[in-house]
């Protein structure tokens, strides 16, 4: 016989979610030997290293050597990007469980799982041995992360599609091929768009730190600026990063709401 | 636009990759003998750090994000000044990455695990400040207006009828927040915020890859674990 699934106690729960977190973190700030005194301290002494900052170092020195690193870092994204797109489209449609074999679909599901696993910067230094010190090895890990990201994105976006205007493309006698180019593509093709370009911008934020283990972008330049104690120039640093991140955000968030929108008036 | 990255591509893209391919043998062989037992010894202490560092983040970070969320919905925030402030002030948090608040908090507080758990608390209060302020704006207001109707004030109104409705949201939130952080936590090291990433990169400027390939897997069956507990505590709790 079934029997309905009882509802938890929702006042047990309550309470035992308050202790998890009062216990969770008291645990681990015992463990890093933090105390509160520490946080009270650290506003006047992150004031002092902003103060350091200003003002700004804007010589023209600087900038020559600033910009280009900003620049870099945004070059990093965009082709780790194109490289996470290009690769993870068509892998996305072995992945989505709906288009593809049901066996083949998980195996490619748990090899986007792995991928994704590791973060940027542990591909960037296992890459760094290959490629070398530079650029190419940065856009390499942003773009094998991406296919990890996106294909996973892609495929969940394939799987939730109309099956409708695929069996009227095989009932009019078209192929497998012919299912995917003309019933699938056109109906994924928005939301993933804005996937990718949603992906830019979170690439953009890795690439400006990849610079820290010397693959290429602005990440070396901060560190490098910290180390020798040239808080003036490390402000600039920020300033330009943060300027760049934001003048992209707002493009790209903008094109994706023209994708979406643009999506709803042709449905 | 892709014109923009073929130039770009041809510009780095030069052919010695080749060439440096045979400098794999440097890597893939250490890589693919890995040590165990050093790790085993050397790491775990600095895995479990790196966990506190993430857990204590993400609880204060989103804590601290709760009330500045609601000053940065226009649903609840009515002065538009004040709107404008909390909004502008989320979305700079949000614009520098987690590695650079790592390096500039090692700078202002000293290395070590607490400039981490800052940095990682500045990560999630961008985040969660995002997200909720947006759910946020979608609450239904009708609970909002009743309990003005009935006498509460700004934040007796905000606190009884808004916080209720937005609550399994920030559960759902925290713990995704508490994955990223566990994924972020790993690279703090590399700049000296402690946690495992210390170890990582000591051994990667001595090349002893065969240490470090261990620290990964360990680092991704605890990332793995760790989702699939989140993953089964999000639907319990919702």
């Amino acid at each position: 016989m079934n029997t309905p699934k009882q509802p938890i106690n929702q006042k047990l729960l309550k309470y035992t979610i308050t202790i998890m977190i009062i216990i969770g973190s008291v645990w681990s700030a015992s463990g890093l030997q933090i105390t509160p005194d520490r946080f009270l301290t650290a506003p006047g002494k992150i004031w002092i290293l902003v103060s350091a900052m200003f003002p700004l170092d804007l010589s023209s020195e600087a900038m020559d050597r600033i910009v280009p690193k900003v620049a870099e870092s945004l070059f990093i994204a965009w082709a780790g990007t194109v490289i996470g797109a290009v690769f993870s489209f068509p892998v996305s449609f072995i992945a989505a469980n709906n288009v593809s074999q049901n066996s083949l679909s998980r195996v490619t599901k748990q090899i986007l799982n792995i991928i994704r696993a590791f973060p940027e910067l542990i591909l960037a230094f296992v890459l760094l041995p290959v490629t070398g010190l530079g650029p190419l090895t940065g856009t390499l890990a942003v773009g094998i992360h991406s296919i990890g990201t996106l294909g996973k994105l892609s495929s969940e976006v394939i799987e939730g599609i109309d099956e409708g205007p695929l069996e009227s493309i095989k009932s009019s006698g078209g192929s497998k091929i012919n299912e995917l180019f003309f019933g699938v593509v056109p109906q994924v093709m928005p939301t993933i768009t804005s996937y990718w370009l949603y992906r830019f911008e979170i690439n953009l934020r890795a690439s400006a730190v990849l610079g820290v283990v010397g693959a290429g972008g602005v990440g070396a330049e901060l560190i490098n600026q910290l180390r020798f104690r040239d808080f003036p120039r490390a402000g600039t640093v920020l300033v330009v990063t943060i300027m760049m991140v934001l003048i992209v955000d707002t493009i790209s968030a903008a094109i994706r709401r023209r994708i979406i929108k643009g999506r709803l008036i042709k449905v | 636009m892709f014109s923009v990255f073929a130039f770009y591509q041809i510009g780095f893209n030069l052919e010695d990759f080749q060439k440096n391919l045979s400098n794999r043998r440097l890597i893939t062989d250490t890589l693919f003998n890995p040590k165990w037992d050093w790790a085993i010894e050397n790491a775990t202490l600095a895995l479990i750090e790196t966990i506190q560092i993430a857990i204590l983040a993400s609880i204060l970070g989103c804590f601290i994000a709760l009330p500045l969320s609601f000053y940065a919905s226009k649903a609840t925030n009515q002065t538009t000044i004040t709107y404008y402030i909390y909004k502008s002030f989320l979305n700079f948090i949000r614009t520098i990455p987690d590695l650079f608040w790592a390096m500039l908090f090692t700078v202002a507080v000293g290395l070590g695990p607490f400039a981490g758990v800052l940095a990682l608390i500045m990560f999630s209060m961008a985040i969660m400040g995002k997200l909720l302020s947006e759910t946020i704006d979608s609450i239904d207001l009708g609970p909002l207006e009743a309990a003005k109707a009935s006498g509460a004030n700004q934040n007796q109104a905000v606190f009884t009828s808004a916080l209720p409705q937005i609550l399994p949201n920030f559960t759902a939130y925290f713990l995704y927040i508490f994955e990223l952080c566990i994924r972020a936590s790993v690279i703090l090291g590399l700049v000296g915020a402690g946690g495992v990433g210390r170890i990582i990169e000591t051994q990667r400027i001595f090349l002893r890859f065969d240490r470090i390939s261990p620290i990964i897997v360990f680092i991704l069956i605890a990332v793995i674990g760790i989702e699939q507990f989140s993953v089964w505590l999000r639907r319990k709790i919702l």
